[in-house]
Formats: C-alpha cells, structure tokens, sequence
C-alpha cells in the first residue's frame, strides 16, 4: 500500500495543476474504462448523491464487468479483429476473461500463450491459429505487440530510419518463431537444424545468419543432432504430430517475457488506454530517438508491474486521469454497442443466427436480437479491418450511415420514453443544462434521443 | 515526434477523406477540369486467350472456334466476339501477358497489386492505389466495385492505404443498403433531428476542445451528401440501353457502370465470375464470351458517343489465360504463361496489338509483360508519373510499382 501510494504521488507529481473534473464526467468515464459500458441513470444518480471516487473505483473492479471489459480490450489488442475458427472465439474469450477476473500476472499469461501448440486444448494457441500462421507476419505482430516495435522495415534491411532496429534483431527474433506447422488447431514446433539465412536486399552479395536471440541478449546455439535424433518424441506412423528436443519458441515465451521493454510495453498500452496517449507514442515506435512523455514515470510504473489491476487502480485515482481537460478517447466498438444498449434499454431476444456481414450487406434484414450481436454490428462498422492494429479514432461516412439509416438505431431511439432530463441521464450521464432544456422544448424526444445517441458526446470518453 | 500514424496525422486524413466520399473541396487541384476515370471489368477464373483475343485455329491446340477479321485490317479474334471485332479499332490488345502465378489464390491478389516487391506489407488493388493519387471532383464514392452476391465496404483492398480507401461494393450492381432514410422517418424528423445532433456537438465543442468533434461532424456531412446523389445507384435502365448491353448479369452491370462513370464515380470495377472452365471448357467459353462480347461493345460504343473516352481507360481482363493443351475433361486449366487482355479510352492508343505469342499460342514470342508493366501503362494512361509518387509506411517510402519494368509503350496514346 505504502508503494501504491508512492506511485501515485509520483503519477500526480507528473502532471501538476490539473484541475479535477465534474462528478458527473468522472462517473461516465470511470465506468467506460473499467467496466467498458456507460452507467445506467439509476447508477449515475447514485453516485452524484453520494461521490466517493474511491468507492466506485474498487466497486467496478470486483465487479465481473471489469473482467469482460479487459478481456474485450485485449481481445482487440491480440487477435486485432481476425475471424477464425480453428478454435471458438467464446472459448478464448472465457479464458482470457478469467485471467483478468483472477488477475494472472500478465507475463504467465503471455508465456503460456506463446508457448501454446494446442495439444492441451487451450484456447491460447487461437493467437496463432486463426490468422497468424505465417513466420513473418508472427513476427512483427510479437514485436509490436509485447515489445513496443513496429520492425515490418528490418524484415529485408536495417529500418531506414530507427537507428535502434536492425535486420539482426528482426532475424533473431524470426529464429525463435519461424519453425511451426499449422494443422488442425494446433501449432507444432518443428525441428530447426540450422541458423536462420537472411541478406539485406540492398546488398545481398553479404549472406548473413543468426540464431534464436532476442534484442539485446545473447543469441541461442542451435544444437546439431544426427538425423532421426533431433525429436523428443518423433511423430506418430498414425500422424500424431512429433515434439522436437530443441523448442525455440517456448525459450522465447520465457525470455521475453522476462525482457525489460514487455513489462514497459505493457505499462505503455494501458496508460494509453486510459489516458489517450501513450508515455511512447505511437505506442510501437519504441526507440531512443521517440523518447516517453515521462521517463522516470514509465520506469517506475514498469518496475512495479506484474498484473493490471493494481496498474489499473493506480492510475485511475490519480488527478491526472480525473483532470478535467482529459484527452477525447473514442469508444471501442464494444463499449459503444453496449452503451446503446445500456441507454436505450435494449431488450434482447433469442439467440438467432445473425451474421454482421450478411445483415450490412442488406443480404439479411432482421437485425441484431442479443447483445453479442449487436456488439458484432458495432465491431463490424467502427472497428479496425482484420489484421490491423485498432489505435486510433478513425471516422467514416460508413459509420455516419449505418447510425443515421440503420433500422435498429432509430427503432431504439424511437422507443426512449420521458423527459428531457430522464433521456440527458440514460445517454449521456449527466443533466441537461438550462439551456440545453430550452433548446428542448417542442422537440419530439426520438428525435432528441437520436441527436444524443449520434453525438460527438456520446461517441467519445471525456 | 514521431514517424507517421499519429493521431492528428490521421484525424486530419481521415476527417478530409471519411471512408466512402472525399472531400472535393480540399482535393481538386486548381490546373485539371476533367478528371480521369477507370473502367475495370474483371473475368474472374481466367478467360481464355484462344477463345477471345489471341485465336490460333487449324492448330494442335486451337479449339473449334474461327478466327474472324476485325475493324483492324490484318488483326483477327474469336468469332465469338463479333462486336467487339467490329470495334476493334477502338481498343488496344496486349497478347503477351506472361505472369507468375497458375492458382487464383495467389494470381489474383499480385495481379491487381500489380506484382508488388514482397516489402512486408500489403499493397493496395488497382482500384485504391489510383483513387489515392488521382484528383477526384465528384462528391461520390471513388471506389465503385460491381459484383454478383453481396455488396457491402471491402476495406481489405486498400491494404498499407488504410480502410478509407477500400471498395464501396454494389451487390448485384444494387445501391448501397443504408443510404435510404429508415422506413417510418419522415424527412422532416430527419432534418429535426440532424439539426439537433448538430446543436449538441456545437455545444460540446465549446466545453471541450479536440478535432475528434470536428472529425465526427464531418463524416455525417458526408453521409449526408452521400444520400442527396443516392439517385446515382438506383437502377434506372432505359429498355434501348437494356437491349443493346443484353439483360444478364454482365449486360446489366456493364450498363450500371457506365451511368456510375457516367455520374462521376472515379474508378469502377465489374467482377464477373464463374470463368475458371476446366471442364467442358469449349461449349461454357461459348456460351460466356458472347456474354462479355454484347456489353463490353455497347459500352465502348457509348462512351465513345458520350466523349468520355476522353477521360475513361477501360481494361479488360482476367488473373491468367487458360492452357494450349486441352485436358481430358475438354478443359482447358489455368495458364500464366501467355495471355491477352484489351484496353481502350484515354491515354491508349487504339488499333494497336502489343506483343505476340507462338504459333501454337503456348508462349510468349514477342514482349513478355507482367503485371508490373501493366501497372504502369494504366498509371501513365490516366497522367500519373509513377516516379513521382510514393507509398509511406512507417516512416520509409516505399515505390508505387515495381522499379524494374515499365509501361507498355506500344499501346499508351
């Protein structure tokens, strides 16, 4: 506790004269960023009669809610919108959702899920199943995932710009991630008996080779066996797939999580999670010469960090994440879907067959009936394309339609029964202004729930 | 500081472009007028060279079919094409295409990135990478692709572009599902409503500062110009027209293309399917080419009475030709080798044939020409200086197209 506080002084120390923002902004905030929906109006009243910011901290993050919530965020984050199916998306989901609702240290978590092949059925392996088989798309997806760098340039040459990111390095990390097969589910690693070749396309008259290393640290030798004698258990006459004795991949998963820049990426991402921006930003530009926002904060931050919701907590009592002035952070497709819900009090149906894709693509009409559904809709329209990192606010005239035309939405606007001061409440979290009851008088209230619904306000965290 | 990918960076991109319009206003130059436009209709499955462009009757490979005389003197195709003969002296044929890739999977994808250098990342298709440089004058969506099945927007064709620059697709050449107000709203409402979301977000704007407000204001200008044009994608088809492009899907979606260029979309792709004949390949290529033979000439012959094959360029073509050899099923299978495709409209030189092909049709005698050469040609054919122009990514230029080949001069005005 003694540390947490020390933390925090530095967290505020950090970021002096910020002046603290209204009840009535910290109550919907606090709830998109830990339990990833709106407060409903009954829950934004209890709170404005009685505001202990602490008390609502540490409610949310007992609740299951915070739970799901980072499951969803990090879903986003590690799969990056692919649909596959070699293993149930629900599955990983359950997973995923226990190791926040335990709060597993996220280096068990990140060992586990780069050492998977499958064999034990954990859904875990769905990280590199569904979308992520090929050696050097791995790669760079790992690189900037769980250690803060985009190094898609140093596949072919050293980047032309980031003095920090060689070719060697790229290779060295391929070495630990190149030999797997993709068969059914599962990610075998294969037998490696050599280094890995690699030449820079600008001069490849100079043949170069590496093994398995990771930045910064020595590289792994790459043991010669006879042949016949590099498995440790040789694949079945039946097809059961062989277990090799030397498994560069599972190293890996050990090392790197162990590596400085994991814990420090880690801190990175959730503080712009949180907070808009990252301490590093673009949070995968990671170099000496894109130097964080507050150094000695990150290292702090980054020394002390084994699970999230400690790292959660600290952050989110500190005055730089209640200021006023915070940074407008979209929210995620997920969050917005169920704040729709949340405001419009969305009923949900029976579990039909509903697929987003037909249903945008007006091949089918009937609309989202669950709320899984329609946070599928959601993630279709305002999420990133599959395979791509999901970091910035990106608008779209496709997003503008589907809230302006689609069916649903205006049926839900249209069913918000009340006053001007109940729809204020159950969209955006607060009371209207005087003005803004004013501006009210006359207007038929789907119309004015529409507005809400579709406004920049209700669109952003603030 | 950072490289690129910012959030300023990519607010102030994206709120300009929004993802399926473009904001007119930031991007007409103040030199051009006119802008160029782009036809692309895609065989997809291969169509075969033989049966079409490159015939070689009374040889050991040649088929059933004639070879008939064109408008070109001393220039014969498939007599199932005899419109497109007669018109011939208004297209361009490239015979000696010559590609890497005999499965569709991958033949497809190179083929319209115009055989990228594998740089890590995904280059975008024909249709994004030139909506992304060419100067755009028209409030509608650049990005038009016509295709059986479902519409919907396909981001994935934009690659490093990013989802802005993807395909805005008409399923079955119909209009986009959600530019019509919902059923039960009337305009009035609408507008009471459009004008009160706009209050809220003035209002929000003068407690709390960010372009993210500004960002999302514009995206619904855009929606909203969207919707005032939606006219454009409704099928209205006079019957004379419907007559002459034929009423199958081909005919139907060649027709809605030219009234969407004909409306100012930028570049339009028709996809026709079901062109991969490895059985009975003879009487399917004989039902199907005359399909693409009916439309394809109407169009030309239109765009020509409309002078927009002024600003047009029209490309026809598949991911590969099809095997000399005939199979054992009387088909012919997948073959990269050697095959043709047709250009016409501005910035191509009409009447010419590029390249040659033996004999018996296997190989490239003459000109062999990859992707990558075509790439250019369709770049240079619409004023674009390929040199000129660069991709970003992360920081690092990377080249439009490839650096080692070139355009095919011979069939560029």
């Amino acid at each position: 506790m003694v540390a947490l506080l020390l933390l925090l002084a530095q967290i505020d120390a950090s970021f002096p004269g910020t002046s603290r923002c209204s009840d009535e902004d910290f109550v919907r905030r606090i709830h998109l960023d830990l339990a990833g929906v709106i407060p409903t109006a009954e829950e934004t009243l209890a709170f404005l009669a009685k505001p202990d910011r602490p008390a609502l901290i540490e409610k949310l993050l007992a609740s299951p809610a915070y739970a799901r919530r980072m499951e969803e965020a990090f879903t986003v984050m590690l799969l990056e919108r692919r649909t596959g199916e070699a293993v149930p998306e629900a599955k990983w989901r359950d997973w995923l959702a226990k190791k926040f609702a335990d709060d597993v240290p996220w280096e068990a978590t990140v060992r586990e899920l780069l050492a998977a092949d499958g064999r034990d059925a954990s859904p875990a392996v769905k990280f590199f199943v569904d979308g992520r088989t090929e050696p050097h798309r791995l790669t760079q997806d790992v690189a900037r995932i769980f250690l803060g760098k985009n190094l898609t340039c140093a596949q072919c040459h050293d980047h032309p710009h980031v003095k920090d990111w060689s070719q060697a390095e790229y290779m060295g990390l391929y070495a630990f991630l190149g030999q797997n097969k993709a068969d059914k589910g599962r990610f075998m690693p294969q037998p490696m008996t050599k280094k890995v070749e690699y030449e820079n396309v600008f001069r490849p008259e100079k043949k170069k080779s590496t093994g398995p290393s990771l930045a910064g640290q020595p590289e792994l030798e790459v043991p010669a066996y006879a042949k016949g004698q590099e498995w440790e258990v040789p694949p079945g006459k039946d097809g059961t797939p062989g277990v090799p004795k030397f498994r560069p991949r599972e190293r890996l998963a050990a090392d790197l999580v162990a590596h400085p820049q994991f814990a420090r990426t880690a801190v990175n991402r959730v503080w712009f999670m949180l907070m808009g921006r990252g301490f590093v930003h673009p949070i995968d530009m990671d170099h000496s010469k894109n130097p964080p926002s507050h150094p000695e904060l990150l290292d702090a931050l980054s020394r002390r960090f084994t699970s999230f919701k400690p790292l959660v907590r600290e952050i989110v009592l500190s005055a730089a994440y209640q200021r006023a002035d915070a940074l407008l952070r979209p929210l995620t497709p997920e969050a917005l879907a169920r704040s729709v819900a949340v405001a419009t009090s969305f009923k949900p149906g029976s579990q039909g067959k509903f697929n987003a894709t037909s249903y945008l693509a007006g091949k089918k009409s009937e609309p989202p009936s669950t709320l899984d559904d329609l946070s599928d809709c959601f993630a279709a329209v305002f999420g990133a394309p599959a395979g791509e990192p999901e970091t910035s606010f990106s608008v779209s005239t496709t997003q503008a339609l589907y809230l302006r035309n689609d069916r649903l939405i205006t049926e839900l606007a249209a069913g918000m029964k009340g006053d001007v001061e109940s729809l204020y409440l159950r969209i955006l979290s607060r009371r209207p202004t005087d003005a803004e009851r004013m501006a009210a008088k006359g207007v038929a209230p789907a119309s004015l729930a529409w507005a809400l619904l579709a406004s920049a306000e209700f669109r952003l965290n603030h | 500081m950072y490289q690129c990918g910012g959030l300023e960076h990519t607010l102030s991109r994206r709120s300009m472009l929004g993802l399926l319009g473009s904001a007119p206003f930031l991007l007409r130059p103040l030199a051009r007028r006119k802008q160029r436009q782009v036809l692309m209709i895609w065989l997809d499955g291969g169509l075969s060279q033989l049966e079409s462009f490159d015939p070689k009757p009374r040889t050991a490979f040649g088929g059933p079919f004639r070879a008939i005389p064109t408008s070109v003197p001393g220039t014969h195709i498939s007599e199932l094409m005899p419109r497109t003969a007669k018109i011939m002296h208004r297209l361009a044929l490239v015979r000696s295409m010559s590609t890497k890739d005999n499965s569709h999977s991958v033949g497809v994808g190179r083929v319209l990135r115009g055989d990228p250098v594998n740089r890590g990342v995904d280059y975008p298709y024909l249709g994004s990478a030139l909506t992304r440089f060419l100067p755009n004058e028209s409030d509608l969506p650049p990005y038009v692709w016509i295709k059986p099945g479902g519409g919907g927007f396909i981001a994935q064709h934009a690659g490093i572009l990013g989802a802005k620059y993807g395909a805005l697709a008409l399923g079955d050449g119909k209009p986009p599902v959600l530019v019509h107000r919902p059923a039960g709203l009337s305009a009035e409402a609408d507008r009471e409503r459009q004008s009160l979301r706009e209050a809220a977000n003035a209002r929000f704007k003068g407690r709390r500062e960010g372009a993210e407000v500004d960002a999302y204001d514009s995206s619904f200008a855009l929606a909203e110009r969207l919707m005032a044009r939606k006219a454009v994608f409704e099928e209205n088809a006079e019957r004379k027209d419907v007559e002459r492009y034929g009423a199958h899907p081909l005919g139907r979606h060649l027709l809605r293309a030219r009234q969407l260029l004909e409306a100012g979309v930028q570049f339009v792709k028709v996809t026709s399917f079901h062109w991969d004949t490895h059985c009975d390949h003879f009487r399917m290529h004989q039902d199907m080419v005359p399909q693409i033979d009916r439309p394809f000439a109407a169009l030309i012959d239109d765009l020509h009475e409309r002078g927009l094959h002024e600003n047009v360029t029209v490309i026809l073509m598949s991911e590969f030709g099809r095997t000399p050899k005939i199979n054992a099923r009387w088909g012919r299978d997948h073959w990269p080798e050697a095959w043709s495709l047709a250009l016409a409209g501005a910035g191509i030189k009409p009447g010419v044939v590029a390249g040659k092909t033996s004999p018996d049709g296997a190989w490239v005698d003459e000109s062999p020409y990859d992707a990558g050469h075509l790439f250019h040609t369709i770049f240079r054919a619409v004023g674009l200086d390929p040199e000129k122009l660069e991709y970003e990514n992360n920081g690092q230029p990377l080249p439009v197209l490839r650096e080692d080949m070139g355009p095919m001069k011979e069939v560029l005005a």
